[in-house]
């Protein structure tokens, strides 16, 4: 048998890191193995067949599962390439941030002083821009691309991680198991890397996931305005600004990439929601209680 | 008869069944008299005090034959009743007197609450608030009343909640370990203070202790508990006197003297079992750790016969006869060799200084926790560090390790200067180790057992084999008693003795000359500490490694430590060998502390009544 350690075993026994990691698996699997899953090619049109409407309804067809939209566009297809952009985005964006974020924080609660308080008045000074101005801000200086996208989140989120995970290594540094590790002869990396940084990885892959919903949500409104990919390329936001002027008539186009985002955003928060509850021992005793 | 339990029994819903935490306990309190409850944790004894006082949690079942107060029914009173007795005919002091003040309420209006529920007028309030305060002997209360208790220390919070408890006069009051958290000094006033107001009051006390020598010392009778039975009880000083019942033998076995022969502790082995270990037993649940316990203990629990005028005993009928024999014959050890030990350690002039500096906002008041300390250890040489809390002892441990720097002086290991800073560390931490008071904070709860012990190879960067680890790991284990199962679990799964082993064996793996022990057994129950404090015996002996040992705890200090240091505000008032210095105090300080520790000799009356000066800033 293979012994997991006491927090994966709690973690796993939560349904809703089950529900919400199952999905965010999947999501994860549809982007991957998109040529696969697709049935057709996302910027094939099909000038015969356009604003479909979906199979189920009266004038649907099954060759088009979900409608086409005004260029006679599959949508299921532009709905799975999609995603190859929203988890790009999530994994790589939210990943980013928890990086610059932590590694500062590791930085500011191992070695307090100096350090702490530079990094600490950072940390101030970035939150007091609100988020949605400093990213439209950087996006212009940057100029439009998924890259830049992904770079003006990490830009903007990294404090998020700070904030947070600096309190937490505030916390663990001040138990003595810190000085026990240093007396058995680990170096100051050591202690940070082997001590620490378990400590502190719970709480990270929490806010990471939380982290992914955000990082959806903020490209599709990037790439709705035009920001991120260029237009060919199929993404959500793309996929609703295509859809708002037929909105009316095929409702379809846009129902479709809102579900898209909702179901991320879904599964990120539950994730995060669950994985919170059993790494967190005051609110994981306090449900026990409760049961 | 002011407080009457008959057959008391109190049952908890597991998911494994029902369990009973408390079993057939009777007893009664008589106004001016104090009656003990003695028990290790897990004993039960402070049910009792919650069952009185309707707390305790859902999932608990209670029922007694009688369990009256002045002849009323306390399971059955209305809750207005019972609202109208609690905190004023009947008053409880807790153990934690910082966390039972409200920290955002001053003294006073916490006491004028109190005094406006007992009908007080609001005029007369303040006055009678002070008058209280004066009455524990605290010094300027007028002024006392406007403070808030993160300002008091804990002996002066403790005094304060004694004050509440008698501002109504109480006719019982229930004492829950009221002196557990304090410092020896502290404790002998308060003990003081409680017993002078309960008699001047006439008032019924039931004080819950695990301290078997001090209930013996303040209580008329005492009622010695085990995993929720009554294994024994009677008049103080009988059952301290002559103990029947292997386990109060065992209680009054495992603490150390501070006078007499150095007899080796006889420790018990195991730990108290459960809450969801009860439902195992049939028959005596001391039955598997009992020297004497023979086959029939396990099948039924016996009764309580009475052995001597008033003393009860619940054991087989041969140990009741008095005819069962002690098993371990008392086995003094060896005086501590006087030899002459070359230097392993020694400190010069050793000072640290906290705050002091200037920052953007303000000036740090500069606070000296340790003071031109300087002593030697010598090559396996034992030396104790004794003092109350503040008293600098732990910082002292933290700049021999080097965990601190110190603001002057000189710190020496093997003749070589190895002050910090100083690219010494890793000769430093081959020579010394530490054991960290607390190992629930020391232990990370993420490693496993054989990974946490030998950590120190892991450090080294040695290219060291899986199974070469595992051996190490294993020797340590067994060098510090614990069994080869332990290895993989992690340490929220172990007891706390087991933890502190654990704690033990990690700071071995190196193989240091000298081992720094911060305050390591005062967290434990006695029977757990003297299997630790044996261990450490043993490990002296086969190891020959140093002992640093720091401990508010002198029959500790005595029986571990040849050579002791005594520290009052961060200066050593004064050093020597054990006997010596505990024989023939020199400094008053050591003195004071030397009379605050409740003595063997139950005749000789303690707490000592004099030096009660009105308590101010302590």
């Amino acid at each position: 048998m293979i012994r997991l350690s006491p927090t994966l075993r709690r973690c796993l026994a939560e349904p809703r890191v089950r529900v919400g990691g199952g999905l965010m698996l999947a999501l994860l699997l549809v982007a991957l193995f998109a040529p696969v899953l697709a049935p057709h090619n996302p910027g094939e049109q099909d000038l015969l067949h356009t604003l479909a409407p979906p199979a189920w309804t009266a004038d649907g067809e099954w060759s088009f599962a979900l409608g086409t939209d005004s260029l006679g566009r599959d949508i299921l297809s532009r709905l799975i390439y999609g995603a190859r952009v929203a988890m790009r985005v999530a994994t790589v964006a939210a990943f980013g941030a928890a990086l610059v974020g932590s590694v500062l924080a590791l930085i500011a609660g191992y070695y307090g002083g100096w350090p702490d308080w530079i990094i600490g008045r950072a940390v101030d000074v970035w939150m007091s821009f609100p988020p949605v101005i400093l990213s439209l801000i950087l996006m212009v200086g940057f100029g439009a691309g998924l890259n830049n996208v992904i770079l003006a989140i990490i830009i903007v989120d990294w404090t998020r991680f700070c904030r947070v995970v600096r309190s937490e290594v505030l916390a663990v540094v001040k138990r003595d198991y810190i000085p026990a590790a240093r007396l058995a002869g680990f170096s100051h990396l050591q202690v940070v890397l082997k001590e620490i940084v378990p400590a502190v990885t719970p709480l990270l892959l929490t806010l990471v996931s939380i982290e992914m919903g955000i990082a959806v949500v903020v490209e599709a409104i990037l790439s709705f305005v035009g920001l991120s990919v260029e237009p060919s390329v199929p993404a959500w936001g793309v996929m609703i600004a295509d859809a708002r002027q037929y909105m009316y008539e095929a409702p379809w186009g846009l129902i479709v990439p809102v579900l898209g985002i909702f179901v991320s955003v879904l599964a990120a928060n539950v994730l995060g929601d669950g994985l919170r509850r059993s790494v967190d021992p005051r609110l994981a005793q306090r449900l026990a209680v409760i049961r | 008869m002011l407080l009457e339990v008959a057959d008391l029994n109190v049952t908890v819903r597991l998911a494994a069944g029902e369990v009973a935490v408390l079993r057939d306990v009777s007893f009664t309190v008589e106004a001016g008299r104090i009656l003990g409850l003695v028990g290790e944790s897990g004993a039960g004894k402070s049910m009792i005090g919650r069952v009185v006082a309707r707390l305790l949690p859902a999932g608990f079942r209670v029922d007694a034959r009688r369990l009256n107060f002045n002849g009323e029914d306390l399971l059955s009173v209305s809750p207005e009743r019972q609202r109208a007795l609690l905190g004023n005919r009947i008053a409880f002091v807790p153990q934690e007197a910082l966390s039972a003040l409200n920290p955002v309420l001053t003294i006073g209006r916490q006491f004028e609450e109190h005094l406006a529920r007992l009908g007080v007028p609001r005029r007369e309030r303040r006055a009678r608030a002070a008058r209280a305060l004066g009455e524990v002997r605290l010094a300027h209360p007028a002024e006392l009343l406007d403070r808030y208790p993160f300002q008091l220390s804990g002996g002066m919070c403790q005094r304060v909640l004694i004050a509440l408890a008698f501002s109504s006069d109480p006719a019982l009051i229930i004492a829950d370990e009221p002196t557990t958290a304090l410092d020896v000094t502290t404790q002998a006033h308060i003990v003081t203070l409680i017993r002078g107001l309960q008699r001047a009051h006439n008032t019924g006390l039931l004080f819950i202790t695990h301290d078997l020598r001090l209930a013996a010392h303040l209580c008329d009778e005492i009622l010695v508990l085990y995993a929720g039975d009554v294994v024994e009880r009677g008049p103080a000083k009988m059952v301290f006197g002559v103990p029947r019942h292997p386990y109060t033998r065992a209680l009054k076995r495992a603490t150390p003297g501070l006078t007499g022969p150095r007899l080796r502790l006889a420790a018990l082995p195991d730990v108290t079992p459960g809450v969801a270990a009860l439902g195992g037993f049939r028959g005596c649940r001391f039955a598997p750790r009992c020297p004497i316990a023979d086959p029939d203990c396990a099948a039924a629990v016996a009764q309580l016969v009475e052995v001597a005028a008033g003393q009860w005993v619940r054991c087989t009928p041969r140990c009741a006869a008095g005819e069962a024999p002690l098993v371990a014959a008392e086995e003094a050890l060896a005086l501590h060799a006087g030899q002459e030990h070359g230097a392993l350690l020694q400190l010069e002039a050793t000072a640290k200084i906290y705050g002091g500096s200037r920052s953007l906002w303000r000036r740090g008041r500069a606070v000296a926790a340790v003071r031109g300390a300087s002593f030697t250890v010598g090559i396996g040489e034992a030396v104790g560090v004794v003092g109350e809390s503040g008293s600098g002892k732990s910082t002292l441990a933290r700049l021999v390790m080097g965990l601190e720097a110190p603001s002057a002086g000189r710190i020496l290991l093997e003749g070589e200067d190895v002050t910090l800073p100083l690219p010494s560390w890793r000769e430093r931490i081959r020579l010394m180790q530490m054991i960290f008071q607390d190992p629930v904070s020391a232990l990370n709860p993420r490693r496993r057992v054989g990974n946490l012990v030998t950590q120190a190879l892991e450090a080294k960067g040695q290219t060291l084999s899986r199974a070469e680890r595992h051996e190490r790991a294993l020797a340590l284990l067994r060098d510090t008693g614990l069994p080869e199962e332990l290895m993989p679990r992690f340490p929220p799964q172990l007891s706390g003795g087991q933890r502190q082993r654990v704690n033990i064996a990690r700071a071995l793996c190196a193989e240091p000359r000298l081992l720094v022990a911060d305050e390591i057994v005062s967290g434990l129950d006695v029977s757990v500490q003297a299997q630790i404090l044996n261990l450490l015996l043993r490990l002296r002996r086969e190891h020959d490694v140093a002992l640093l040992f720091i401990s508010h705890d002198l029959s500790v200090v005595r029986y571990l430590c040849e050579r002791v240091i005594v520290m009052c505000g961060g200066e050593i008032v004064e050093a020597g060998p054990t006997e010596e210095v505990f024989a023939a105090p020199k400094h008053p300080y050591t003195r004071t502390l030397l009379a605050a520790v409740p003595p063997d000799d139950i005749s000789r009356p303690w707490p000592p009544e004099d030096g009660m000066a009105p308590l101010g800033d302590e």
